[in-house]
């Protein structure tokens, strides 16, 4: 339901209720913006979800899970940098991190991945709150942010490289016999397909109750201007950090599943700035960074195109998906800022005025 | 370590610096004029590079004498780049900027992927072993040519900032935009210059590396994080500053190759920077804190 429902008029409230079902589902899922992009997420879900059932193709399955791990992956990017409004441009170190950790439990413990993914987002929120200290402590802003953050990036790459325990510069694979669920391995493409849409939808959740609540707002607010958020008595560190440690946490546990599902993680692979763009950046840009409904669609935009690009133009010709991400991110700056959602706003508000006359 | 070897790494550090001196030269003038991070720098030296390849292999020109046209190439396509792109995103969200730019860089990686094939290239001229012993020291021809010229540009760039007209202009729009427009300055012909000035010398880099080097689409970026730190090292938009950073990040890399091994070396610059960045951000140059 609305959130400005308590300053509606008794005499709207009553109106409401009088409604007819129809009305009252139309307002429930329709009523706001917000409750707008939360339904669309949840049909490009659905939609998702019933995909399988109608293709056994592991080439369109693969490109399904695909989209939907970037779509998750993109949300925890989202909350750092499109509502916090932060320039955390390695955002695939934690994903890296994620991944790492999970493989690593897996080959040298036997530890299951299902608690892997876990102890990968513990890692990886770990990491992000020691990137967001030294930023904080240190006072760097903007361009020093994204600079350090692809310093890191690059120092993280030729340590892991040299680093023999996870593997060095051969990386490390997942074992594929024996597929089992305890070990995340399956033979089929459907599983992978419903664990990610499992992450997805928390994701969404996640995303929508941080939107929703105070927190959101201050990260908004911080998003716009800084320092009247801190003169209005917002403490800004610590929700820097704690926006910083939920998308670091939900990119490592993201980063766990891509790894088991791609089943190869090597240093020049993962902390890799094309990477980076593909997995990171793309999919929340086109789609609207900063809205909540931008990641998902940018993601079910982008892999799809990216892939079929690849597939008609180039028959052994690298270099594609990059042309194709990196003119996705120019074109969707130049000429739509708020992303494809941002039409789909403006679409909204065109549509809604009539609704509210009723 | 000897002192001869010591004196040779000196003087490979400085080889190696020079190149990096002209890189970050360009990368900081255009944030000293705009206050943007060019995320997309190394791509320049990386069609720079490609520009003496094509040049060498359709034409059979040699690599040095292509540093003029890969200055007006890929200077123009840099200014292209600044009017047509980076200029309409100035006053946004400095997230916007970034992303646009990062958007370019991969944008052009891909491109010459597609069309240059990610196949590592190099060009093979009559002197690209000779060497000339000196005072006990080896300096290899290519790079001491590379390091000479990268030494002259560098320098002639400086006095053109410095005594002309329009390098004055340009050290004007950096200072104070709304100032030097009053004063009648062009800023928006600042700022494609700027640009084009900053992208030519970076592209003239990379044909001075050009002989003897094993080229690849993606090699830009290792040069965009280098010249990222010796920026910052030096004060992000001095151009003295870049300069010495260049040199001595050139020199403290050579060393850190030769105790830790070549491919770790970057660990070496990526330490310094983050050390930089914690403890003097306004970098060697820099009067106060930014």
């Amino acid at each position: 339901m609305s959130s400005k429902k308590s300053t509606q008029t008794t005499q709207e409230i009553a109106k409401q209720a009088s409604g007819t079902l129809y009305q009252k589902i139309v307002h429930f899922l329709f009523g706001s913006w917000e409750s707008t992009q939360l339904t669309f997420s949840f049909l490009l879900v659905i939609l998702m979800a019933v995909f399988p059932f109608f293709t056994k193709s592991p080439y369109w399955l693969g490109i399904v899970v695909l989209s939907a791990v970037y779509a998750y992956i993109g949300i925890s990017w989202n909350i750092v940098s499109g509502l916090t409004g932060q320039l955390l441009i390695a955002h695939i170190i934690f994903i890296a991190l994620g991944g790492y950790t999970t493989i690593v439990l897996l080959n040298t413990y036997s530890v299951s991945p299902w608690i892997g993914l876990l102890v990968g987002g513990v890692v990886a929120a770990l990491a992000g709150v020691v990137i967001a200290f030294i930023t904080l402590r240190y006072g760097l802003k903007m361009d020093y942010f994204a600079l350090f953050t692809i310093a890191l990036l690059v120092a993280l790459r030729t340590l892991f490289l040299k680093w023999d325990y996870v593997g060095g510069a051969v990386g490390m694979w997942v074992r594929l016999k024996n597929p089992s669920f305890i070990k995340m391995v399956f033979n089929d493409k459907a599983p992978y397909l419903y664990i990610a849409l499992l992450l997805l939808v928390i994701g969404i959740i996640i995303q929508y109750l941080i939107y929703r609540s105070k927190t959101g707002k201050f990260f908004i607010a911080i998003r716009e201007d800084e320092d009247a958020a801190a003169a209005l008595g917002v403490n800004t560190p610590w929700y820097k950090t704690l926006s910083v440690v939920i998308g670091a946490a939900m990119a490592g546990i993201g980063g766990g599943f891509y790894m088991m599902y791609v089943t190869f993680i090597d240093p020049t692979g993962v902390f890799n700035l094309g990477m980076n763009v593909e997995i990171v950046m793309a999919g929340p840009i086109i789609g609207g960074l900063g809205s909540l409904l931008g990641p998902i669609l940018g993601a079910l935009v982008n892999k799809p195109i990216a892939e079929l690009v690849r597939g008609y133009l180039s028959e052994g010709t690298s270099g594609i998906s990059l042309i194709v991400y990196g003119s996705f991110l120019v074109t969707s700056i130049m000429f739509m800022p708020r992303g494809l959602a941002g039409l789909l706003h403006n679409l909204y508000q065109k549509l809604s005025k009539p609704v509210s006359e009723r | 370590m000897t002192p001869e070897i010591f004196f040779q790494t000196i003087v490979n550090g400085l080889f190696t610096g020079g190149i990096y001196a002209l890189v970050s030269i360009g990368l900081t003038m255009i944030y000293g004029v705009m206050v943007i991070v060019n995320f997309a720098h190394g791509e320049f030296l990386m069609l720079g590079i490609y520009t003496a390849f094509w040049a060498f292999t359709l034409f059979g020109m040699d690599p040095y004498l292509t540093a003029p046209l890969a200055m007006v190439l890929i200077g123009g396509l840099g200014a292209l780049m600044q009017r047509g792109l980076v200029h309409r995103v100035l006053d946004a969200h400095p997230l916007n900027m970034i992303v646009l730019l990062v958007g370019v860089s991969t944008l052009m990686i891909g491109l010459a992927q597609f069309f240059f094939s990610a196949e590592p290239r190099s060009i093979h001229v009559s002197y690209e072993t000779a060497v000339l012993s000196a005072l006990g020291l080896r300096f290899s021809i290519p790079r001491l040519v590379a390091f000479v010229s990268s030494m002259f540009l560098a320098g002639s760039l400086y006095l053109f900032l410095q005594y002309t007209r329009v390098g004055k202009a340009i050290r004007a729009v950096s200072q104070s935009r709304e100032a030097a427009q009053l004063m009648g300055i062009n800023v928006n012909a600042m700022y494609m210059l700027t640009f084009a000035i900053g992208t030519g010398v970076t592209a003239v880099a990379g044909t001075l590396l050009a002989p003897n080097y094993r080229m690849i689409p993606t090699m830009g970026s290792a040069y965009s994080v280098i010249a990222f730190v010796i920026v910052v090292l030096g004060t992000m938009g001095n151009f003295v500053g870049a300069f010495v950073g260049g040199l001595i990040i050139g020199v403290v890399e050579t060393f850190a190759g030769f105790y830790l091994g070549g491919d770790v070396k970057i660990i070496a610059s990526m330490f310094i920077f983050i050390l930089i960045l914690l403890f003097k951000p306004s970098g060697l140059f820099g009067r106060k804190r930014t």
